[in-house]
């Protein structure tokens, strides 16, 4: 069995990422909440992993949506990142919903880290 | 939409039995030797149907917090013929208009129409004072175009918000 984890990466210093492997769906998205909330209230810009993550269904959509809605209004950083090979079942719902550059999802997580850096330098003053 | 019956399973309707559902997909699609961009497509709608009735079938979920207890059974049928995989999903609940839960998005029809060959929705009742839903899903083994493509979702409406700027 593969497990179905979401666990907290903390060693980015300004960037949490959030590091989601398995399956994902209502089941376990009270766990994802609650993950994005405690990377939130780091008080910097968060990175969602998706590299690992085989299943999204629209409830976990909906929760990295919030995710994103939340950190542009605190002004910080916020990327979804997926690796160089996608699995279906997280690819297929990301391209027929258009979330790609909503969210956005960005190839690798070192790209992603310095799209949040970047969000992160235009919205603080000076 | 019909077929020979192979699978027939019945869960409490509960958040955990989905990951279940998804299982036996597997499973079957083993089986079939049915193509994995397929199976993939399969999982997602079929999903979305359950979780239509493990949060609006039976209780007042708000979708976003799973209700703990399921009131009823969640049963999916998987039923093959020689061309397509249908899998019904149907539930003996309030029937057709439950409202939209918050966190659902709206997206679980527009998902169903995009990933599926068919779909159908119909009251699952026998006239006989049985409530419920059915959602009936086919999946043709080889496609000859991509279902998303023909039902795709901005038509049905939805839109993701927009991007940030």
């Amino acid at each position: 069995m593969e497990t179905n984890s979401i666990a907290l990466d903390d060693t980015e210093g300004d960037v949490v990422v959030v590091l989601v492997e398995g399956e994902h769906d209502i089941y376990t998205v009270p766990t994802l909440r609650d993950r994005l909330e405690e990377a939130r209230g780091r008080g910097g810009g968060v990175v969602v992993d998706l590299n690992r993550a085989t299943f999204l269904d629209s409830s976990v959509l909906g929760a990295l949506l919030d995710a994103r809605r939340h950190a542009q209004e605190a002004g910080t950083g916020f990327a979804v990142s997926v690796g160089a090979e996608v699995e279906p079942g997280v690819q297929r719902i990301l391209d027929i919903t258009g979330l790609v550059p909503v969210l956005p999802v960005v190839n690798g997580r070192e790209a992603a880290l310095a799209a949040v850096r970047d969000d992160q330098d235009l919205s603080s003053p000076g | 939409m019909t077929g020979r019956p192979e699978v027939r399973l019945s869960m409490p309707a509960r958040a955990e039995a989905i990951g279940v559902v998804r299982q036996a997909l597997a499973g079957m699609a083993d089986a079939l030797a049915i193509d994995p961009a397929v199976l993939a497509d399969m999982k997602m709608a079929v999903t979305e149907a359950c979780t239509n009735v493990v949060v609006h079938a039976y209780a007042a979920g708000d979708g976003l917090r799973a209700p703990a207890v399921g009131d009823g059974p969640l049963e999916v049928e998987l039923l093959t013929d020689e061309a397509a995989l249908t899998v019904a999903v149907r539930d003996h609940g309030s029937g057709l208009d439950a409202p939209g839960g918050k966190a659902a998005l709206g997206l679980g029809l527009p998902l169903i129409a995009a990933l599926s060959d068919e779909f159908e929705v119909r009251a699952a009742g026998d006239g006989d004072g049985d409530g419920g839903t059915e959602v009936r899903m086919r999946f043709l083994y080889t496609r000859e175009a991509d279902p998303a493509e023909i039902h795709p979702i901005g038509e049905t409406g939805w839109e993701p918000p927009v991007s940030s700027g």
